[in-house]
């Protein structure tokens, strides 16, 4: 394909269409917000530290999305994990390290059974994360912390959660970039990203093909269990303490982000840099308002109205795409059936 | 009155494509008046004109000499137009009665739904439609074949003056389309419109009573169906002479050595059936849809479990597992539903083709994508697959060259294929696609694959294989040699009990 071809292709892509969208906020906060602190160095690490825990959950969940699953429980397994931490390194006999391990450990776990009941038991994922997320998981959190907010104290994982390098950008904003970095090359550039993408299309004629749907399910899984536990593992080096509620609250909004970046989920389609646009485009539009001083209770209205006015003009866009250009071939195909 | 329907100067345009330029047909009541085209003539656009799915550019549609014009599926019914598509349009988690009855739920005084009424009259439909199935049946645990049927059942049930059939029989069994052909009969008799939609020439000949020709939306001439035949037929829809389509094939006559060799399996669908197909042989499998034909080869393939048997491939015991098992060894299948089981739609030529071959693809962690590049070109070129690029969706191709597209994964040269196994692999192709179909087959004969070839168009089976096992039921009926062979034989065998 020449150049032009190749141009053409990326502006009618859903790439294009979310760096218009983060161009435009990007302009207008650093046009409207005081002294343009927006642009700020200060303001863009805070962006990007407000990142962190969703781009773990984000990644662990698009992966599941591409592969026609979806996974509500991350956030939850991520509270059990910090409390599970924060538990085991209350006495100061656990070395930092064994904790750490056995969180992700207990991550992975969550991440088979959800597995389990999707491929063996054949329930929807949507309901069985649902079910180990808020129930198996959230009592895990209450079981293992006995109710209360237990401080961690350890200075190795205190050091993680407030490190910065150069005094400026936080150890944990470089793990979740390099996190959604190698993530994308895995999706785009191995086998087995494309396994994720052509189960996710068709899982039986994947299988017919010779793929392993089952085995594919069975690692996203867990990998979204485990990195739902490291993300819960960050929230608890950078509070200091196993909040019980600790990162329940994003299970939801990864879902919603990763769909808000072009995920689609039907499965098969989309790509990591969406996604991480995605999350910066709503984490960037958040920090605007708060700049700008906009009530809290009218910044969650203006996210909802960005979402909802996103998702329109996609679809406006994907229909008239459809009907430009939907070669001659596919409109005999769609009008022969 | 005799009815009568007409499309007078129909166009319809599609961005790119002039789906129907100037179409002007006149068909009468009390006959069949079929439609006949290559995919992509516009049978399907005129039909969707008819049933105000789509508003033509320009003409109208006249009924009984009155001016319709359509824009809604509603208005199109309500005007005594019944159209049945190819894809079914049935609510599966609903009962037979509550989808023959959706436009006309019988209602109690007081808004309930009145169940034994529905009962009774879907009942009746039923019984002439000779079908076992119960009015309370969920239609989503149906057969295709019955579920096609209920289908039509929902037409015949509104009484239409007009029903278009779009390809009726291609899901049906011998039964249901004798069924099928008995009612059409009698709608006929009662004086109403019937269009009918078939790639099968046989039927054509059997119960049409005129012909109209359509190619690149275009009125190309009408017959009389007794006036014409097959031949003169095919010119017309491929506007040039393509001959006997398979007296063109230039077949495979080295035959070797035994490749595959199945004996007494068994499994939930298969009752204790033994084969072997040889080096370079074309192995035909005939009989009716559910014979288990599918299921059978699912089951030799890895992907359904056996229960008792043995496969033996080049004389060693194998027993897949999983297709990976199967494909590793040599075997490849291309599956009877090319949309739900072959291809990943979403995703381009080259991702469909290269699927098989992914570790091999792989250069220490990363996609080799260069070498998928040229796997992809190679596949496209070898099997003139029409698309500018390869990173082309298959959803966007054609049916011809989404079968293609799967022949080209199997046949790449990263592929050790020794036995490939053809389900239905014309199922929906125009003629011409068909002819080509038929010579890649003899042409990896020709190569030494072991070629099973399952189908249900009797002359393909006939004319294509070398050998013919015929199945009923989960058993074999029959084995006969090309020369053995007749339409008639083959019949008697796949419906005796």
């Amino acid at each position: 394909m020449d150049i032009a071809g190749i141009a053409k292709k990326f502006i009618k892509g859903k790439t294009f269409s979310l760096l218009c969208m983060l161009m435009l906020i990007i302009v207008f906060f650093w046009y409207f917000s005081p002294n343009h602190s927006f642009l700020s160095v200060t303001n863009i690490v805070i962006i990007l530290n407000s990142m962190v825990l969703f781009i773990l959950f984000a990644v662990a969940v698009s992966m599941l999305i591409i592969s026609g699953e979806v996974d509500l429980s991350p956030g939850f397994i991520g509270t059990a994990a910090g409390a599970t931490m924060a538990a085991l390194l209350e006495g100061g006999t656990v070395p930092w390290f064994v904790a750490v391990i056995i969180c992700l450990l207990m991550g992975i776990g969550f991440g088979l059974i959800n597995a389990v009941l999707v491929n063996k038991f054949r329930i929807q994922s949507f309901i069985a994360t649902l079910a180990v997320g808020t129930f198996l998981a959230r009592g895990f959190s209450f079981i293992v912390s006995g109710g209360r907010a237990i401080p961690v104290r350890d200075p190795v994982i205190s050091w993680l959660g407030t490190a910065r390098i150069g005094d400026v950008v936080p150890v944990t904003v470089l793990i979740s970039l390099a996190i959604i970095l190698v993530y994308g090359t895995i999706l785009s550039k191995t086998k087995f990203g494309r396994g994720v993408y052509l189960c996710g299309g068709n899982r039986e004629a994947a299988r017919l093909a010779g793929l392993n749907p089952k085995k594919l399910s069975y690692l996203l899984f867990a990998n979204s269990g485990m990195l739902g536990a490291l993300a819960g593992i960050l929230f608890v080096a950078r509070i200091r303490s196993g909040n019980l509620d600790g990162t329940n609250a994003f299970s939801f909004p990864a879902v919603t982000a990763v769909i808000f970046g072009g995920i689609s989920f039907g499965g098969g389609s989309g790509k990591m840099l969406g996604c991480f646009l995605g999350l910066l485009i709503i984490n960037a539009f958040n920090n605007g308002l708060t700049i700008m001083r906009v009530s809290p209770f009218w910044q969650d209205v203006a996210s909802g109205l960005l979402l909802l006015l996103a998702l329109t003009l996609d679809y406006i866009s994907t229909r008239r795409a459809n009907r430009a250009s939907i070669p001659k071939s596919a409109r005999r195909l769609k009008q022969e059936g | 009155m005799e009815r009568t329907l007409e499309f007078v100067n129909i166009s319809k345009a599609f961005p790119g494509v002039q789906a129907l330029n100037d179409v002007s047909v006149q068909v009468k009541g009390g006959r069949v008046s079929a439609l006949m085209g290559e995919n992509g003539a516009g049978k399907s656009t005129l039909l969707k004109i008819l049933s105000g799915d789509y508003v033509p550019d320009g003409g109208c549609v006249r009924i009984n000499g009155e001016e319709k014009n359509f824009t809604s599926p509603y208005q199109s019914i309500k005007a005594s137009v019944s159209v049945i598509y190819q894809e079914r349009q049935l609510l599966n988690a609903m009962s037979v009665m509550e989808n023959v009855f959706i436009d006309d739920l019988h209602e109690s005084k007081f808004g309930f739904l009145n169940k034994s009424e529905l009962r009774r009259k879907t009942q009746e439909i039923i019984d002439s439609f000779e079908l076992p199935v119960k009015p309370s049946d969920i239609v989503g645990h149906l057969s295709i074949a019955h579920q096609q049927m209920i289908e039509i059942m929902k037409a015949y049930r509104r009484d239409s003056d007009i029903i278009a059939f779009d390809e009726p029989t291609a899901p049906l069994t011998d039964r249901e389309i004798a069924v099928l052909f008995r009612l059409i009969g009698k709608l006929k008799e009662r004086g109403k419109i019937i269009l009918y939609v078939s790639h099968r020439m046989a039927e054509i000949f059997q119960i049409t009573d005129d012909i109209v020709v359509l190619k690149d939306g275009q009125l190309v001439t009408t017959f009389e169906t007794s006036q014409t035949n097959e031949a003169e037929l095919v010119k017309a829809m491929v506007g040039r002479d393509i001959g006997d389509t398979y007296a063109g094939i230039r077949r495979n006559d080295k035959i070797g050595d035994t490749l595959l060799e199945v004996k007494n399996l068994v499994t939930e669908d298969i009752n204790n059936v033994s084969f072997t197909l040889r080096r370079g042989e074309v192995l035909g499998f005939a009989g009716l849809v559910g014979a288990g034909r599918t299921e059978l080869m699912r089951a030799v393939f890895g992907a359904d479990p056996v229960i008792s048997g043995d496969i033996l491939l080049e004389g060693k015991s194998v027993n897949f597992k999983s297709p990976k098992e199967a494909i590793d060894s040599g075997i490849a299948l291309c599956p009877e539903d090319r949309k739900t089981q072959g291809l990943v739609l979403s995703r381009s030529i080259r991702d469909n083709i290269s699927m098989p071959v992914l570790p091999k693809l792989s250069k220490r962690l990363f996609m080799d994508t260069k070498a998928e590049e040229s796997l992809a070109a190679s596949a496209i070129s070898k099997f003139a697959i029409k698309t500018p690029t390869a990173e082309k969706l298959t959803l966007e191709l054609s049916g011809g060259n989404q079968q293609k597209v799967i022949l080209g994964r199997w046949t790449s040269n990263l592929m050790d294929t020794k036995i490939l196994i053809l389900d239905e692999p014309t199922k929906g192709i125009d003629v011409g696609a068909k002819a080509e179909i038929y010579q890649l087959i003899h042409d990896f004969a020709s190569q030494g694959i072991g070629v099973i070839l399952i189908s249900s168009e009797l002359t393909e089976v006939l004319n294509v294989s070398d050998y013919i096992i015929v199945m009923r039921s989960g058993r074999i009926t029959g084995r006969l040699s090309r020369h053995e062979a007749t339409e008639e034989r083959v019949i008697e065998l796949s419906m005796m009990d």
